[in-house]
Formats: C-alpha cells, sequence, structure tokens
C-alpha cells in the first residue's frame, strides 16, 4: 500500500483518537478521587516512536502542551533503557520534565518486534501528595520540599514486574494513601489498554507506514496551524494582565507577552513578566508552553488534528527566574492559576489584532478548594475545583455554567461530597447581577457555601480576579470579582485573601463562602436586544435596576417593556462606567450572604 | 378463513412509519409509510387501514398491538415538552443548569450549552433540607411551601418536577411536597418527585431525569391516548404496548407512570430483535449494527442478552462514547439498552475539510434533499453517491423502483467535490468516501466492544437498518470480525423486534452498603422483596405468573470509586445468594472491563436490581417465506469496485431465494431485496441458513487490509 493515502490517514487518525479517549475511560471509571473520577483532572496521549503526541484524549486542555517536554525528558533519560512492560514515573518539575508534583506522569513504551514504535502516556493530577496542608495545594508553600514527595523519573513496572517499594514508598507520604494508589492502578491499567490499542494499530498498517503517517498528521496539523497564524495582521502586539497577588497585603504579579506574528510563524517573549515568588504559584517546565499555545489551538477550531506538529510555528521564550520559568527550589503546586492568566494575556494581546475573534474574559480560571483533617478516626481530604463563566462572545452569549475552557473539568456531586466527607454545601447557585455587561452579556459569577462539620479542619484555597477583574471584549464591560468570606461559628464575617498565605483553621459550625467571578461582556450592553434583557430579568438572572442603569432598558411595572423610555435611555449611548455594575453585585451579595458588607473600595456606592 | 391470531407491530422512525404483522411467528405482510410528524397516528391509522384492507385482517383476529415511538425524543430535542416547573431545596435551584460543567469538546470558543428544560423564572425553592443519611436537618417549610406553589399555579404549568438533596436516602419531604402540590394545583398538572423516579444519589442526573419526566408526561400522555382511540375506531381490542427505552414493553397505564422510560425507545427494538437472532448463534455474542439515512448505532449482545446503562444523555445528537463526553444533551439515568450512536448514514455528506482532509458526516442530507443521485435537489456528496458509483447500490432504483437513482448526478458531485480536490478519479474518491465513513462507524463499534475490555473479534456482526449489510464488510475487515448476519427483513427489523419484546419490569434500590457488612440473609430479602414488587406490577399490567421469570443483579463498586459495573446474581439451588460468588465475579468483571482488580479491597453494594420478565407470544422472529422475491434483482449483474487490491469486478445480484438455492457463494456479489441490499465482497462466502438469514464468513487466510 502506498504510504499517505489521504483516506488511510483518515482510518488512523480516527484508531488514534479512541486510544487515546480509551485510556481516559478507562482511568476515569475506575479511578478513586474525586479530584480523577469526578472532576477528571487528568489528560491522557498517544505519542509516535519520536515521543511526539498524535492524538490526545477528551479531558484537560491546559495539560497538552506539557507532553512534548516530558517526552522529550524521557527519552534523554531512559534513551535505549528502555525495555518491553516498562512504565516510567515522575513528578519531578525540575529534573525531569513535570509541572508540579501533584501531577504525576506515567508513561509506557510500546514495542513492535523489539524496537519502540509509540509510547501510551497518562497524566493525573493527584488528591494528596503530602506537604504542608491537606490536598497540597497550598499557596503558603515557599519552597518545593515543603510540597509533598517529589519523585524523579524512576521506573513504576520494570520489564512488567511492579517496583512495590517505590508505591510503598509514596503510600508512606501521602495523606490518603488508599486513593493515591488505586488511582495509579487506574492510570497503570489506563497506559496498558492504550498500548493494547497501539499495538493492534501498528501490527495493522506496519511499523514504517503507521510512523508515516503520524507524520502527515503532523504536517497536516502544522500547515493548518500556519494558516491560522497568517490570518492574523503581522505585527508585534504586547499586553499586560495580572494576578492580585499574595496574602493579606497583596502586590500585582505582572504577565507581560510580546506576540510578534509574523507571516505564518508567531513568537510570544515573556520578558517583563514578574520575578519568581516565595509561594507555590511559581510554574515550571512545560506550563507555560502549554498555556500558549492553547490560545491558538483554540483559534484554529476543531479540525485540525491534536499533534504535536501543530506547536511547530508557535515559539515561546520567557526569562529565567520569572513566575512563568522559575528557578529550583521555587514551589509551584498551586501553579494552575499562572495557566489561566497566560492563556488571558495572550488572548488579550489577540484581542489588539483580531478583536472580532477573541471572546470576553471568563471567569479567570478554577477556584482550587482544599479541606482536610480528622474525621471519625480516620483522615479526611477534599479537594475540588470550582469554576463556569465564560465571557461575551463575538456572536454569542457568554455561558453561565460551563467549565473554563482551559480545564475542562466537572463539578463534584454535592450529595456525594456530604456522603463522603464532613461537609455540607448548603449553596450552589449563580449569583444574581453578576455577569459583565455587554451586547452578549458575561456568564454569572457562582456562590459555594461550605459549612464545615469535623470538630477540627485545615482549609486552603487559591483565587484570583478580585482587583483585576475579568476583562471586557470590544465596547462591553469587565466581569465581577472573586470573594472569599469565612463566617466563625457566632461571629462575624471575615474576607480571606485571594491567595492566602495561610492554612486557616476551621472548626464545626463555621461557614465558607466561595464567590466565582462573574465573566466580561462583548460588545456595548445598550446593544443587547431588549427582549434579551427582558428574558434575563424573568430569570432572574439580573435585577430590573441593573437592565436600566447598565442596558438602557426600561421594564414596567407588570414586567413588560417601556419602549419609549428605553429608546430615550439608550438614545443618549453613555460610554458605562465600567465598574458601574459592582454597586449590584455587591447588593446582590448582600442578599445572599446574610451580613455581607463589600469591601471598602470606590466600587461601592450607587445602589438606588 | 381459518381463525388467525395476529400481532401488529408499529414502529416509528425519523421518515418511515413500519408497520408488520405476524400470524403466530409467521411473517405475514407489512407496510411502510410516511411518518406524519405534525400527528403521527395519521400515518398508523392510514397505514392500518391498507394492510387491513390488502392482507384482508380483522379486527377481532388481532391479539397483541405493540408500538415503538420517538415521540418523547422528539419533543425533547426540539424543545415541545410540557410547561414545567422545578422545586428544588433551597439554594440548588440553578443545579439543572449549573450541571456537571465540563464542555463536550475541546478548544471551541463557540460552543452552545443545551438551554434547561425549565428556565430559571420556574425553578422555585423549598426551605428543606436533609443529611447524606435521610436525616432531617431542616424540616420543610409548609407555610412558605404553600406560598411558593401558589406562585406555580401563576405560572399556569402543565408539569411540576420535586427534587430535593438526599430524597433518594428518605422521600418524606418530596413525599409532602408532592401532596401538597397535587391539593393546590390540581389534577390538571402532572405531578412528579425524583425519590419515585430514581432513587439513586447525584442531584444533577437524579434533577435532570425527574425533570424530563415532568417534561414528556403530558405530551406522552396526550400521544398514547390518541393511539388507543384511533385502533379502538379501527375495531381493535387486543392490548397495546409500549415499548422502553431498556428493551421491555409494557402496557400504557404502567407507561404513563413514569413516562420517562420509553425516552429513549428508537433504537431498542433493533436491538432486541438482534438478541433474539444471536441467541440462535453459538457463541451467542453479537453486535448490531443499525444503519440508516443519517445515523449508526451499535449495540453489543452477550450470551444473548442485551447490555443496558444508566448512563445517558438524551438530545444529545450524536456521540460516539456517551461515556466520556458528556454534556451534549440532558442526563437521563434510567436503564436504557446501551448503544452508542454515530453521524453516518447513507445521507450523511462527504467534504474535504480546511486541513485537506476528506471528511463523512456527521452533518447529512437527511430526507430532503437527500443524497445528489435521487435528483430531488441534493447538490453534495454523499455516502450513498458514493455508494450508486461503487456499484453496491443499485443505480436503476432503490425501494423496488419506487425512488430512482441517477448515477450522473452522484459521479458529477463526487467528481467536483471531492476527487478533484484530492487529484485522483471518481472511483478512488467513492471508495475513499466509504472506507471513511466505515472508520467513524467503527469508533462507534469500538465504544460497546474495545472501550469495555470486549475484544470485537470474539463477536459476530448481525447488520441491519437499509445500509447495515452494505457497510458492516468493511467494519468487520478492520476489527478482524469473521462474521456477518442479515436477518430477514432487514429494512423493517426494528419493527419485527417489537413482535418479540418482553413485557418487561426493571426494579433497583439504594443500598450503598460495604459488602462486609451485609448478611446473605439481607441480600436475599432485598431483591426478593423487590422481585416480588416487579411481579406485582407486571401482574396488573395483565401478565401470568407463570410465564414470568426474574433476574437479580447486583450494582458493585471498590469503596472510593464513583462508577459500578452490574454483576449477575444467580440464587443456588436452595434459594440462597452467595456473598462470596458476588464479591469474586465483582474483581473478574473488574479486571476484565479495566485490566486491573484489587481482590483485598473493600467493595460497595451501590444497589440491588431486578428484571421481572414476561416473554413475547412469539418467541423467535416472525418467519418469512421468500415467494415475492422475484421482482428482485434490478439486474443480473452488476461492476463492482472494491479499491485498488481487487479493483472493478463484475458480480452477480440475486435475491435471498436464489441464494438459498445456490448453496454456498462467493464473493463479489450482491443480494438485493425490496429495502435493503448486503454486500458480499471478495475474501467473503455467504450462504442462507435455516432461519433465512444470509451468513457471510471471511474465508481463511485474509489479512484483513482493504
Amino acid at each position: 500500500m502506498a504510504a499517505r493515502d489521504p483516506i488511510t490517514l483518515e482510518v488512523v487518525k480516527n484508531a488514534l483518537d479512541s486510544i487515546a479517549d480509551q485510556i481516559a475511560l478507562v482511568l476515569m471509571r475506575s479511578a478513586y478521587s474525586p479530584v480523577v473520577r469526578d472532576s477528571m483532572d487528568y489528560s491522557t496521549a498517544v505519542c509516535d516512536r519520536d515521543g511526539r503526541f498524535v492524538a490526545q484524549g477528551l479531558t484537560t486542555a491546559l495539560h497538552l502542551g506539557s507532553f512534548p517536554t516530558a517526552m522529550r525528558s524521557t527519552i534523554a533519560k531512559a534513551g535505549g533503557n528502555m525495555r518491553p512492560g516498562d512504565i516510567f514515573i515522575f513528578n519531578d518539575p525540575y529534573g525531569s520534565g513535570g509541572m508540579h508534583l501533584p501531577d504525576i506522569y506515567l508513561i509506557k513504551p510500546v514495542f513492535l518486534r523489539g524496537s519502540i514504535e509509540g509510547y501510551a502516556t497518562a497524566l493525573v493530577h493527584h488528591a494528596d501528595l503530602g506537604g504542608i496542608a491537606p490536598g497540597s495545594m497550598a499557596v503558603h508553600a515557599t519552597e518545593i520540599y515543603q510540597e509533598g514527595i517529589c519523585i524523579p523519573f524512576l521506573k513504576l513496572s520494570d520489564e512488567g514486574k511492579l517496583n512495590q517499594t517505590l508505591l510503598d514508598m509514596i503510600a508512606a507520604n501521602v495523606r490518603i494513601p488508599r486513593q493515591v494508589i488505586g488511582d495509579l492502578r487506574a492510570q497503570m491499567a489506563g497506559v496498558t489498554r492504550g498500548e493494547q490499542g497501539l499495538l493492534e494499530l501498528l501490527q495493522r498498517h506496519g511499523a514504517n507506514d503507521f510512523y508515516d503517517y503520524c507524520l502527515a498528521l503532523h504536517e497536516n496539523a502544522e500547515v493548518a496551524m500556519r494558516r491560522v497564524i497568517a490570518s492574523i495582521p503581522d505585527g508585534c502586539y504586547e499586553h499586560e494582565d495580572f494576578i492580585d497577588g499574595l496574602g493579606e497585603d497583596p502586590k500585582p504579579v505582572r504577565f507581560h507577552v510580546a506576540v510578534t506574528v509574523k507571516g505564518d510563524s508567531v513568537a510570544l517573549d515573556w520578558t517583563g513578566t514578574s520575578p519568581q515568588v516565595k509561594a507555590a504559584i511559581n510554574a515550571p517546565g512545560p506550563f507555560l508552553a502549554s498555556a500558549s499555545y492553547l490560545a491558538f489551538r483554540c483559534l484554529a477550531g476543531h479540525e485540525i488534528p491534536n499533534t504535536e506538529g501543530y506547536t511547530a510555528p508557535i515559539n515561546v521564550f520567557a526569562p529565567r527566574g520569572t513566575i512563568v520559568n522559575p528557578k529550583p527550589p521555587a514551589a509551584a503546586n498551586a501553579r494552575g492559576i499562572v495557566g489561566f492568566r497566560v492563556f488571558d494575556t495572550v488572548l488579550g494581546a489577540l484581542r489588539q489584532a483580531i478583536p472580532d475573534r477573541i471572546p470576553a474574559g471568563n471567569e479567570g480560571g478554577a477556584i482550587n478548594f482544599s479541606v482536610g483533617g480528622q474525621w471519625r478516626d480516620q483522615v479526611y481530604v477534599f479537594n475540588e475545583t470550582v469554576m463556569g463563566a465564560w465571557g461575551g462572545r463575538p456572536t454569542l452569549d457568554g455561558i453561565d455554567g460551563a467549565s473554563n475552557l482551559a480545564a475542562n473539568q466537572s463539578n463534584q456531586p454535592v450529595e456525594l461530597i456530604e456522603a463522603e466527607n464532613p461537609l455540607l454545601v448548603e449553596r450552589y447557585s449563580f449569583v444574581p447581577d453578576s455577569g459583565g455587561p455587554g451586547e452578549h452579556r458575561g456568564g454569572l459569577g457562582i456562590l459555594r457555601q461550605y459549612r464545615f462539620l469535623a470538630p477540627e479542619s485545615v482549609m486552603t484555597f487559591r483565587s484570583d480576579r478580585r482587583e483585576q477583574l475579568p476583562p471586557a471584549g470590544l465596547e462591553g464591560n469587565l466581569g465581577t470579582p472573586n470573594l472569599n468570606v469565612l463566617k466563625r461559628k457566632g461571629g462575624k464575617l471575615r474576607l480571606l485573601p485571594v491567595l492566602p498565605m495561610e492554612a486557616y483553621t476551621v472548626e464545626e459550625g463555621d461557614v465558607f463562602f466561595q464567590v466565582l467571578p462573574g465573566a466580561g461582556g462583548y460588545g456595548h450592553p445598550f446593544d443587547r436586544p431588549a427582549e434579551l434583557v427582558l428574558a434575563d430579568v424573568a430569570d432572574r438572572k439580573i435585577t430590573p435596576e441593573y437592565a436600566r442603569a447598565l442596558h438602557g432598558v426600561v421594564i414596567q411595572p407588570d414586567g413588560t417593556l417601556d419602549t419609549g423610555a428605553t429608546l430615550n435611555l439608550r438614545a443618549a449611548r453613555s460610554v458605562t462606567n465600567s465598574r458601574a455594575h459592582l454597586a449590584f453585585f455587591f447588593r446582590a451579595m448582600g442578599e445572599l450572604i446574610a451580613g455581607f458588607t463589600p469591601p471598602k473600595t470606590s466600587d461601592t456606592s450607587g445602589v438606588s | 378463513m381459518t381463525s388467525r391470531n395476529l400481532s401488529v407491530a408499529v414502529d416509528i422512525g425519523g421518515t418511515f412509519t413500519d408497520i408488520v404483522v405476524a400470524d403466530g411467528a409467521q411473517f405475514l405482510d407489512q407496510e411502510k409509510i410516511l411518518s406524519t410528524p405534525d400527528d403521527y397516528s395519521r400515518a398508523i391509522q392510514e397505514g392500518l387501514e391498507r394492510l387491513f384492507a390488502r392482507a384482508r385482517i380483522l379486527p377481532s383476529e388481532i391479539g397483541l398491538v405493540v408500538h415503538g415511538t420517538t415521540i418523547a425524543t422528539n419533543a425533547i430535542i426540539e424543545g415541545r415538552g410540557a410547561t414545567t416547573a422545578l422545586l428544588t431545596t433551597e439554594g440548588f435551584a440553578d443545579v439543572l443548569e449549573l450541571r456537571r460543567m465540563r464542555v463536550p469538546e475541546l478548544y471551541n470558543f463557540n460552543y452552545e450549552k443545551p438551554s434547561p428544560l425549565v428556565p430559571r423564572r420556574r425553578r422555585h425553592e423549598a426551605r428543606e433540607r436533609l443529611s447524606a443519611d435521610g436525616a432531617v436537618i431542616t424540616p420543610l417549610d409548609m407555610v412558605r411551601l404553600r406560598a411558593t406553589l401558589q406562585e406555580v399555579a401563576a405560572q399556569s404549568v402543565d408539569a411540576l418536577a420535586i427534587c430535593f438533596l438526599h430524597a433518594y436516602a428518605n422521600g418524606i419531604h418530596e413525599q409532602r411536597a408532592q401532596e401538597e402540590a397535587e391539593r393546590i394545583l390540581g389534577d390538571k398538572v402532572y405531578i412528579t418527585s425524583s425519590h419515585r423516579i430514581l432513587p439513586e444519589i447525584r442531584e444533577y442526573e437524579r434533577t435532570s431525569t425527574t425533570v424530563l419526566n415532568a417534561y414528556v408526561a403530558p405530551v406522552v400522555r396526550a400521544y398514547l391516548l390518541r393511539i388507543v382511540g384511533v385502533l379502538s375506531e379501527l375495531g381493535v381490542t387486543a392490548p397495546l404496548r409500549i415499548m422502553q427505552s431498556n428493551g421491555g414493553v409494557l402496557g400504557v397505564e404502567a407507561v404513563l407512570r413514569i413516562p420517562a422510560t420509553i425516552v429513549e425507545s428508537g433504537p431498542a427494538a433493533g436491538v432486541v430483535g438482534g438478541a433474539m437472532i444471536t441467541r440462535r448463534l453459538t457463541p451467542s455474542n453479537a453486535i448490531t449494527i443499525d444503519m440508516g439515512g443519517t445515523t449508526a448505532k451499535a449495540s453489543l449482545i452477550e450470551n444473548g442478552h442485551v447490555i443496558k446503562t444508566s448512563e445517558y444523555e438524551v438530545g444529545s445528537g450524536i456521540n460516539v462514547s456517551s461515556q466520556l463526553v458528556k454534556g451534549r444533551g440532558h442526563a437521563l439515568r434510567l436503564p436504557v439498552i446501551d448503544v452508542s450512536e454515530i453521524g453516518a448514514g447513507g445521507g450523511s455528506l462527504a467534504r474535504i475539510d480546511t486541513t485537506g482532509r476528506l471528511r463523512v458526516g456527521p452533518e447529512s442530507a437527511g430526507a430532503a434533499p437527500g443524497p445528489a443521485c435521487y435528483g430531488r435537489g441534493g447538490k453534495v456528496a454523499t455516502l450513498t453517491d458514493a455508494m450508486v458509483i461503487l456499484g453496491y447500490i443499485s443505480d436503476v432504483g432503490i425501494a423496488g423502483g419506487t425512488v430512482p437513482v441517477d448515477r450522473r448526478l452522484a459521479e458529477q458531485v463526487i467528481s467536483e467535490q471531492i476527487a478533484q480536490p484530492l487529484k485522483t478519479d471518481v472511483l478512488a474518491a467513492a471508495h475513499g468516501i466509504y472506507l471513511v465513513a466505515a472508520a467513524v462507524m467503527t469508533r462507534a463499534v469500538k465504544a460497546v466492544t474495545t472501550y469495555r475490555g470486549r475484544d470485537p473479534r470474539d463477536f459476530a456482526l448481525v447488520a441491519f437498518g437499509g445500509n447495515g449489510a452494505l457497510m458492516a464488510p468493511q467494519i468487520a475487515e478492520s476489527l478482524q470480525v469473521r462474521r456477518i448476519v442479515v436477518p430477514p427483513l432487514p429494512g423493517v427489523f426494528s419493527a419485527c423486534g417489537l413482535l418479540v419484546a418482553p413485557t418487561e419490569r426493571e426494579l433497583a434500590r439504594t443500598i450503598f452498603e460495604r459488602l462486609a457488612k451485609i448478611s446473605e440473609h439481607q441480600l436475599k430479602s432485598w431483591l426478593t422483596d423487590l422481585a416480588d414488587k416487579a411481579i406485582q406490577q407486571l401482574l396488573a399490567d395483565g401478565c401470568s405468573r407463570k410465564l414470568i421469570t426474574v433476574r437479580y443483579m447486583a450494582d458493585l463498586r471498590y469503596a472510593g470509586q464513583a462508577y459500578e459495573l452490574t454483576i449477575n446474581v444467580t440464587p443456588a439451588p436452595s434459594g440462597a445468594f452467595s456473598l462470596d460468588e458476588l464479591a469474586r465475579a465483582f474483581h473478574e468483571e473488574h479486571n476484565r472491563t479495566y485490566g486491573h482488580s484489587a481482590a483485598g479491597e473493600p467493595v460497595v453494594l451501590v444497589s440491588v436490581r431486578v428484571v421481572a420478565q414476561e416473554p413475547a407470544p412469539i418467541a423467535e422472529m416472525p418467519r418469512i417465506s421468500l415467494r415475492h422475491e422475484s421482482a428482485y434483482p434490478s439486474s443480473p449483474t452488476r461492476e463492482l469496485y472494491f479499491g485498488r487490491d481487487h479493483g472493478l469486478r463484475q458480480a452477480p445480484v440475486l435475491g435471498r431465494g436464489a441464494l438459498r438455492s445456490a448453496g454456498v457463494l462467493s464473493g463479489p456479489l450482491v443480494v438485493e431485496e425490496y429495502d435493503a441490499t448486503t454486500l458480499i465482497p471478495p475474501g467473503w462466502r455467504a450462504r442462507v441458513d435455516a432461519d433465512v438469514n444470509i451468513v457471510l464468513d471471511r474465508m481463511e487466510g485474509q489479512d484483513g487490509s482493504a
């Protein structure tokens, strides 16, 4: 059979995608921890004989671009010493191509007639790897040594023989060994299933033809990506965005990118980004590249194959010692926020070049929440990610309640949380008046409210976007801020920082309110069709006062549109104060959290 | 005329309404009539009238009418369900809209999330709270509830769904709220509570299922009453049974208690028929392939039994693996035959995408304008056009020549749209479309086999639907399947499946306890209580105690996991249920499905489950006589193209009866029938077996390359 026949190419691509999906499915259905089985914080990939990925399971988008570095490191370290039945394991971000300690990579080489013809791989975020706080996601860790067990490049399986010593070592260093070891078992089963699928494919097509089709898929993706880049006007687009900062007295952490588009390739230079910090939000390894690729991958749409070839025209550079390319032993476990902000910053730069193709800002990334302690003579650890507001889009509204595109994780069912942990989730709902106004409005913020039932637990979390609000698109408005409010039993409310530099000890009866930012709006809010504004009012997603003040839509007491008054208001077409909507948001918060008073800023006045 | 005992099956599809009549186990006649979506009962009435006249059927001869309908699915997909309100625990009115968050496609800025079936304005909250073990934390506030129900009344809804947190553990608050709602809203509003529909943990899935039940109930009720009216107008007094999503049928009254059980009844009957065929094969394992104009559906039959799942999304359109790709539709957690559906059918559009790759589907030309070769205005190349060029489909016409086919139109679109961009000839382009469509469909088959640890080589393919037997050989090649079975009447196979579907009630009860803490006595009493309840319901539906059989099952998982495996529980001759045996079977199935198990780990019994059945009066698929086949084929031979390896081959075209007379014939050849065509490529041989199935066997020495 002649190689490079376009029909066989499509057949091979379908088969590769289904292998990556199979690894993902085995993992999800036989995993033990809620982070894996419910949130689906993991990724799977199939690689060719060079270690370049040729398929990805439908899981976490931000992980995908990390496989090239992990695979290069694997090949550099193990090179000619791989044997059938080997499974490699690592999480070390400074020596092995990992990203942060919770993300453990398993890589299984696939042999056909004695030579390596591909790899089945899976990367799983594990629920706890030890360290200073339950869930291993504490922001206040200052060195990697405080963050849990670090696994250098090792063999978990040596020619099919399981490395029990290593498993025992891991089990002894984590708070919930049954979950972690169970998830590792599921992860091993996943890559083994992937190996079987890849072998069948190799036998069918022959190693050399198969490899040639992999090359064709890389080329195919590269050509498509070059076409996408070429559709962006040449130029250098600089943009800055921020993480609000650390602890009680936050100083903004700056992200600065210069995106230089030249013909069909692009360079991203992160010079000007803040130096690394003494907290766990440094992003070593391939995370910067992965998040940088993502923006372009989204622009390219869903037709291009998920193969490494598409990364070829994208060049990413960051000076060493910055928060996006830190030196050891910078702590990194809560670094996910950096990925979200890198993605936002690239989109911000592209918004200058192609504003009609870039949506307004989303909620700013997943809030990560962890709590753990002793409960009925057992250790419990609970962690979850809370996300779900999309910014307004050039032709569509934002979305109320859909996972951040960069993470694509699920929420965890409240009933399962309560059945398995000493927690009561008292509310999980939208916050009215929290979407950024726009012709296409931003998705609503979300309130998740926990009551602690154990006598004593330790809580950490990671959030952002309280000062630097989710950005708007074109003439739209910004989104609304994050809030983290702790109410001690019988005590007062306390507003906690976005990135606390401490763990909080919470007691039975304490309540924690976590508020996810509302997303930014796209287009002028006065251009939003009045009937859509009316529908949002009828659904109590916005109040009539908000409709009037921000959309220029006047609603009569019987719920119908006051056409004349609306026309009058809209004729003025004032440039709306982009923070005017915050007063409405704070009023809504006051109705949801008894005793809540807005933080003292200029944004809080003005609700009539 | 001697007295006959007739059964009538009515199967409604998107394009056609199929009616089949059998006398005992003997096929008598069929009627295929265009569906009338504005009022499906019209086509049914007309079809029955025609059939009664032609086959000289007296209504009094009919002993049973079985009906499969997509009315509930269509109501959901088209948003034409009842105006529904939802009552939830305070703080959780948005669960229905927040869903599970995940987006079913990566990298798409323009993803559109399905709208909730109940908008926020009609989602109300009740002050009440239970804990996970069912204890009352906050009692139901009746004063507030009454005020809220008055608001619901003012919204003039047709249906109300009630779903409170942890109601699976204790239904008391839902029960009280339902009673109060019945009092305030009256009997014009359909009211349904989650603990009665689905007493299972996970609030979004339970809420969504309860809402679906409310949303379709008024539509299903009105529809079924209309069908009952049509039948009585025709003088038919036989009982009417309705196909459920789980492959069993129930009487009208029983269906109206939980109408959501018929939401996915569309594909079920074909799989039930496939299971019936498979039971007579050795071994009794098969993959059914049902392929029509827009989609292909694959399902697994093991030991003659259909496989069910309760993880389903309705209205999700088409997906390869509903297990992984969640978020396209509305969660429905009632037992459904596990069907993997994918957008590849005869009408699927072929095109070259922006990256230069050849794609087939999921977009379809549908019935209108249809494939280009039908000459009804279709301008885009389809799989059917490709198969006409390849000679697989007659270029004289299909459906016995009632739909004319113009080969030149097919050649024109494929030449312009596919061959020229790929710089190849029309034949190679058409073959490429065929291969890519088969590759897409192969993923659907993998989703029900390799994704579950099943090796497709251990299964036969049972192919039906208008195009199933054209695609099956290529799917079989790529999965190294050695046998394909094409049953009689492939075009109305689903209707035939209705005739053999058992009357069935499936009941489950959530236990959520470690096996180690359960006694065998407890296990037995849970299962037998449930069985008694299911049997009582079947008796109320007119079944006979002597004919009812019961199967026992348990849903198990390792402590900490989120997904269960369903294990059959077989009582010992003494009537005892062995826990050790149950645990052993679970470890084994876990290892088989996922490739690992952990014998030392604690195992949780999530729920127990029983299926009570009364078999259909007809114990086998209706037999056919082949006397009408002389009208086919369309021509004695034609030229078929099988890719570069085999090239163009002159192949005989014959009917099923001629093949039976001929004994065993080697491919290439084509078996042409009224509403379906079977392709036998080179490397395969075909015969007709005692059940009048066409059986294709791959000849030894075939390496599987195409």
